[in-house]
């Protein structure tokens, strides 16, 4: 069942000391402890969720198509051997064979809308399983986790400006999303495909435009034709 | 006074625009002007430029008895030296001396024509030079799959696609030990190229001995096994043997090792993608992806809209036209996974490639300029009976090659099936 309401977000601080602190005397310790926000998480607003549904309506299993989630709260199975390495050089501290559930998304600290895929999608069970089983050590350990036998929901976008910064998620920006994808799918392949083709012929055309430009640049004004400038009539 | 030649007026309109030539060039849209001409490395000699890199970590990491136990020796982190040297590319244009007289010495006209050669050639070169991008380092620009007469039908996925009408090209065998060209002594120009459809190269002359199987490679290149810029599949590439920057894969066979994925001919999936990214993911650590561009021909693209789960790009275009703020949205950045997407029509059709551009830079020995002797960047032509012919030329030459300083830092997925409607020269089907 759906939680009710715009919950509020929950912050993981990390400790403000490894260890705990030795009594000390010395006045530069008694500095202001300081806090590393380690993983901020935040649940999809109610009406957020209501409006993704009303876009994009519910699967075979009665879940919504698409929904939003904070970058941080979608974690995914990832396995096989892992390299940790000291974060202040860099270098290669261990190495880690198992099954983790991480962030699946680079974006940790956006909103992500998501569409639900089919199973079938992903083929059969076994060829997922054949596809994804890494051996590391003598372990074998599949590396996307189980076969989703339920289906799982995929990447669609990241709210976020042309520039990268930040944009919070509101119904409006969430429904837009998915009638826009929605739309795309029902889009015949070919139309796809010419979309694409006649994008690159405007680049290259850009291109050209551009390089045009640039080289008128270099020549002088007026094509160095005299010129003056006359006062028109009673305009003054 | 001697009469102003038409040569003349060429090198002046050259001189006019010289220094937007180095602007049109490093216009950052097409894969080889996003890798960066790199401060540390610029500019290098003759010499091999030499990249050191951290092959293993060092230091011993255990338990030890502190009950007058012994704690064991160390170690150091140890080196390797990468090397890469540069590689001579140049552009050449010719005017004809019709351009003379079809703009009857007007130096309007003159300025006009040769602004358009400067400006074709320029956009010619660039693309021939990202074309040289998709290859494995040592210029080859595709596999021949079958010969009728003249025509070649190319081998997918480089198809057609890596040359242009007009191009001079030469055949060499499969194992890149015999030029045809140089043993039958002809030069082969590709009259013309359909690197859309029938992934056919029609040429003029096809020297003696090439069969399928052979390959094409760029002019220049000479001797057996030539070496080229050092592209994609040269960097990329989960090779155990042969050589990375004179270094032995297999002295290294972890370390350079580029992680891959083979999708088997099927199409592009969510999972085939999040086993690439995650696979960079493990080697570097979770949180290092930040930087990753996924670089795919349009095919790719167009294959991952077919999946149903991106905004295609016939809503960006309707998106981005006005300017409010839902608008916004759709004239950001297309990606896959939440990872970049930059395509190309250049890019191997089969395969998706992950890159960190961080690690990649150009070691440049020399900038794009004109040619240049004495001063002079516009040179006659001479004829075959040793007299003037009726035509210029000149040059766009630069020198510089391509090196990756982390091979494990991308991923790859290849073996992808191209969707539907992209014609397959191996199979002939649609």
């Amino acid at each position: 069942m759906r939680q009710r309401g715009n919950r509020r977000g929950t912050i993981y601080r990390a400790p403000t000391q490894p260890f705990a602190r030795r009594v000390s005397t010395r006045r530069h310790d008694h500095v202001t402890p300081q806090i590393l926000v380690l993983r901020e998480t935040h649940e999809t607003p109610e009406n957020v969720a209501r409006r993704l549904e009303r876009a994009g309506g519910i699967n075979r299993f009665g879940e919504p198509n698409y929904r939003a989630v904070w970058g941080w709260n979608r974690l995914a199975w990832i396995g096989g051997k892992f390299a940790e390495h000291d974060p202040a050089t860099g270098s290669l501290l261990r190495e880690v064979v198992e099954l983790r559930q991480e962030p699946k998304y680079p974006a940790v600290n956006r909103w992500h809308i998501e569409r639900w895929l089919p199973p079938e999608v992903y083929g059969s069970p076994s060829a997922w399983y054949a596809q994804t089983i890494e051996r590391e050590n003598g372990v074998s350990i599949p590396a996307l986790g189980p076969y989703p036998s339920r289906g799982e929901y995929e990447h669609c976008f990241t709210l976020e400006g042309p520039r990268g910064e930040f944009m919070q998620l509101t119904p409006t920006n969430a429904e837009h999303i998915a009638r826009a994808i929605e739309f795309s799918r029902h889009v015949s392949r070919s139309r796809k495909r010419s979309s694409i083709d006649d994008r690159e012929r405007r680049e290259d055309r850009a291109y050209d435009e551009w390089a045009y430009d640039k080289l008128d640049d270099a020549v002088p004004a007026f094509r160095k034709q005299p010129f003056v400038t006359v006062a028109r009539g009673n305009d003054w | 006074m001697p009469a102003q030649a038409n040569a003349n007026v060429v090198a002046l309109q050259l001189e006019k625009v010289r220094d937007k030539v180095p602007l049109l060039y490093e216009r950052d849209d097409i894969l080889l002007t996003m890798i960066q001409q790199r401060g540390d490395v610029e500019k290098v000699s003759s010499r091999n430029m030499r990249l050191p890199l951290q092959i293993n970590p060092g230091g011993k990491a255990g338990s030890y008895n502190a009950d007058g136990g012994d704690l064991g020796r160390g170690s150091g982190t140890s080196y390797d030296v990468a090397q890469v040297s540069p590689i001579f590319f140049r552009f050449a244009i010719e005017i004809t001396k019709l351009v003379e007289y079809a703009t009857t010495g007007r130096e309007r006209a003159i300025e006009n024509a040769t602004k358009r050669e400067v400006a074709n050639g320029m956009k010619q070169f660039r693309a021939f030079l990202d074309k040289l991008m998709q290859t494995a380092g040592n210029g080859v620009l595709g596999t021949i799959n079958s010969i009728a007469s003249t025509t070649f039908t190319m081998a997918v996925p480089s198809g057609a696609a890596l040359v242009y009408p007009g191009q001079t090209i030469q055949i060499y065998d499969t194992t890149l030990t015999t030029n045809r060209n140089v043993a039958a002594s002809v030069t082969t120009t590709v009259l013309s190229a359909d690197p859309i459809n029938a992934q056919t190269i029609t040429v003029d002359n096809v020297p003696a001995g090439t069969v399928a199987t052979d390959v094409i490679v760029h002019d220049g290149l000479t001797g057996a096994q030539p070496v080229s810029l050092f592209g994609i599949k040269y960097h990329q590439n989960n090779a155990t043997t042969g050589t990375w920057l004179n270094l032995n894969r297999a002295t290294y066979p972890v370390q350079l090792q580029t992680p891959r994925v083979n999708a088997g001919n099927a199409a592009l999936t969510p999972s085939n993608v999040r086993l690439a990214i995650n696979k960079v993911r493990k080697s570097l650590g979770i949180n290092h992806i930040s930087k990753l561009i996924a670089y795919m021909a349009v095919e790719q693209e167009h294959a991952w809209e077919n999946l149903g789960i991106t905004v295609s790009q016939i809503i960006k275009e309707g998106g981005a036209s006005d300017g409010n703020d839902l608008d916004l949205l759709f004239s950001g950045r297309k990606t896959m996974s939440g990872i970049p997407i930059k395509s190309s029509v250049n890019a191997d059709q089969t395969r998706v490639d992950f890159l960190d551009l961080a690690h990649w830079g150009r070691a440049v020995l020399k900038d794009i300029d004109f040619y240049e002797v004495n001063g002079n960047t516009v040179f006659p032509i001479y004829g075959a009976s040793g007299g003037l012919a009726a035509s210029y030329i000149f040059y766009f030459d630069t020198a510089f090659q391509v090196w990756d300083d982390s091979p494990r830092t991308g991923a790859f997925i290849d073996t992808l099936a191209r969707p539907s409607g992209y014609k397959t020269a191996v199979t002939g089907d649609w």
